[in-house]
């Protein structure tokens, strides 16, 4: 029973670190994918950027979260 | 051509990483209690992790639409690949501890030695949970990279290649591979994997990338330059 529970921790672990980081990069692709289906590739740009800035942004909460 | 390297290359160095965790704990077992049990528990994995690879690689390839399949797929690599990349930012900027193999090992045997009196089980169930656990990322990489792309034999392949390599490399030395550059190479994979998730994701959207697949390399770029952003700002010091 706990080697089961260890193993579905580790394959929840494998994509969820932070729950509130894993629910902004579903939200950015569920408006991702409401934007490509208006505006085709040029919502890709957005689409990467926003991705890349969350991972800048929550890098620097958990950075300040540290120092504290 | 140029895509199934890629696969190859994002398979074998991510299953490269957490092969040299698993060899970490088989070396911790075998080297203090005998090579049999923890033989016995690393092959018991490994026949586990291979049905895993056969049974939900074929049930994706055959069964799930490609479009349904790169947009499930393509957000899951987006969660694994921002979490090894996160994880890798802070651990370049000092937040967070480097993954120390060696002290990974010495604290395994210390365990295993306060557990002499047990039974030779322990031997076998540490292994076995130890491979099963870090090879199922293992198994996700694989399937994740190789199905997607359509690519599955170029993908095990890869995998299969990164534990062979590793193994043979633990047999060679006879304890952990301390000087593996793990960090740089999660920071590496979680770029790849990060950048392959988005292709898929959005291609699963519906969306057609300028210059197909080579626009991935475009995708590399970006995630790089936007981690070693947070690397600087992480290092530089946060106002309270």
């Amino acid at each position: 029973m706990r080697f089961a529970r260890a193993a579905i921790s580790e394959v929840v672990g494998l994509f969820v670190a932070d729950w509130v980081q894993s629910a902004v990069i579903v939200a950015i692709l569920a408006a991702g994918w409401f934007a490509v289906n208006r505006l085709g590739a040029a919502a890709l740009a957005g689409l990467v950027l926003l991705l890349a800035g969350q991972m800048v942004w929550f890098a620097r909460a958990e950075a300040r979260r540290a120092a504290r | 051509m140029y895509q199934q390297l890629f696969v190859f290359g994002a398979a074998f160095l991510g299953s490269a990483v957490e092969s040299t965790e698993a060899l970490t704990i088989v070396l911790a077992v075998g080297l203090t209690r005998g090579w049999r049990a923890p033989l016995l528990g690393t092959v018991a994995a490994l026949v586990a992790l291979a049905v895993l690879v056969v049974f939900f690689g074929q049930l994706i390839v055959s069964r799930v639409p490609e479009s349904s399949l790169k947009l499930l797929v393509g957000t899951l690599l987006l969660l694994f690949g921002l979490r090894w990349l996160h994880k890798a930012v802070l651990r370049s900027a000092g937040i967070v501890e480097m993954h120390d193999e060696e002290r990974a090992y010495r604290q395994t045997v210390t365990e295993l030695r306060a557990a002499t009196t047990r039974h030779d089980w322990v031997g076998f169930v540490l292994a076995l949970k130890g491979v099963f656990l870090e090879g199922l990322e293992v198994v996700f990489i694989v399937i994740a990279v190789g199905g997607t792309g359509r690519g599955l034999p170029v993908a095990v392949a890869g995998g299969l290649l990164a534990m062979v390599v590793v193994a043979g490399a633990g047999v060679a030395v006879r304890r952990p591979l301390a000087r593996v550059p793990e960090n740089t190479l999660k920071y590496a994979v979680g770029v790849i994997l990060t950048s392959l998730g988005t292709f898929w994701a959005a291609e699963g959207m519906g969306a057609t990338w300028p210059y197909d697949f080579v626009s991935i390399l475009v995708l590399v770029a970006v995630y790089f330059g936007a981690s070693r952003l947070a690397v600087s700002l992480v290092r530089t010091p946060v106002p309270a």
